[in-house]
């Protein structure tokens, strides 16, 4: 069952990929689920890590065939005051969710004259969280992608290294 | 602010495939016990920076007859090597002035 989630994900990737890579990453899959130890923690940690990888790997894969391998992803440094904590969102999710129970209680009070037009505002208001999650997952997992293995900054690590080695060799 | 540093996973990566060549599961293996279990690197992760690795020049795909195409081994070559040592000659000069600034705080 975990292999064939495993096997769906990797379809996931451009076809070039899949070709080239499917057989080695099933292979390395299999040995490293085989060597799992019994706890159940550590295979819910093992599969979150291995199907979040595969999503942000298949993801920063398609970038690559768009934009190909020499696009440098520039670290995003966020203005110190735009940041805010994460605690921020959930708030925020909280105070949508209460409004709209109360739009809804309301609408009840009222004898519900709104009707359809509830139902069609409702609607779009679920549509517009959903597509915004889908979008904010697809971002996050291109980032945490890159993070994971620091590998979108090789290109410019290159001329650096380049630059410290003829400095060496003078 | 720009970083000239090689991430850890990169550094493992490249340390694993230094002392010899590695098919994947090997190097996500070495990898869990150069850093005691502290970096576990998903096969995802993994074959995405050996495939930029690949593209870069920094290792290269041993080619063997009669290896199945899940085994494919991997190897460090020259120029990865060498930006390899470049790093480690970084993290030294760090490491050397750490112990310098520490213990002249100690004394």
């Amino acid at each position: 069952m975990t292999l064939a989630v495993y096997c769906w994900l990797l379809w996931l990737y451009p076809r070039s990929y899949r070709l080239d890579l499917h057989e080695e990453m099933t292979f390395a899959f299999r040995e490293a689920r085989s060597t799992l130890p019994p706890a159940l923690a550590t295979k819910i940690s093992f599969y979150r890590r291995e199907y979040f990888g595969l999503l942000a790997g298949a993801l920063c894969a398609h970038l690559d065939c768009l934009f190909g391998v020499d696009v440098s992803f520039r670290r995003f440094d966020m203005q110190p005051q735009f940041r805010f904590p994460r605690s921020t969102i959930y708030l925020m999710l909280v105070i949508f969710g209460g409004v709209v129970l109360a739009i809804g209680a309301a609408a009840k009070v009222a004898g519900d004259p709104v009707g359809a037009g509830w139902r069609t505002v409702m609607s779009l208001l679920v549509f517009m969280l959903l597509s915004m999650g889908i979008v904010a997952a697809a971002v996050w997992g291109v980032l945490h992608g890159l993070r994971c293995s620091g590998v979108h900054r090789l290109e410019s690590l290159q001329s650096h290294m380049d630059s410290v080695q003829s400095r060496g060799n003078q | 602010m720009e970083t000239f540093a090689l991430s850890e996973p990169v550094l493992l990566v490249l340390l694993s495939l230094a002392e010899q060549p590695r098919h994947g599961y090997a190097i996500l293996k070495d990898i869990e016990s150069m850093s005691d279990g502290r970096v576990r690197v998903s096969t995802g992760t993994l074959y995405g920076a050996l495939q930029r690795l690949l593209d870069h020049g920094w290792i290269e795909r041993v080619q063997e007859e009669n290896t199945p195409r899940d085994r494919r081994t991997y190897r460090l070559t020259s120029r990865g090597r060498r930006n390899l040592q470049t790093e480690i000659e970084r993290l030294r000069h760090l490491t050397r002035l750490a112990s310098l600034r520490t213990a002249r705080k100690e004394a």
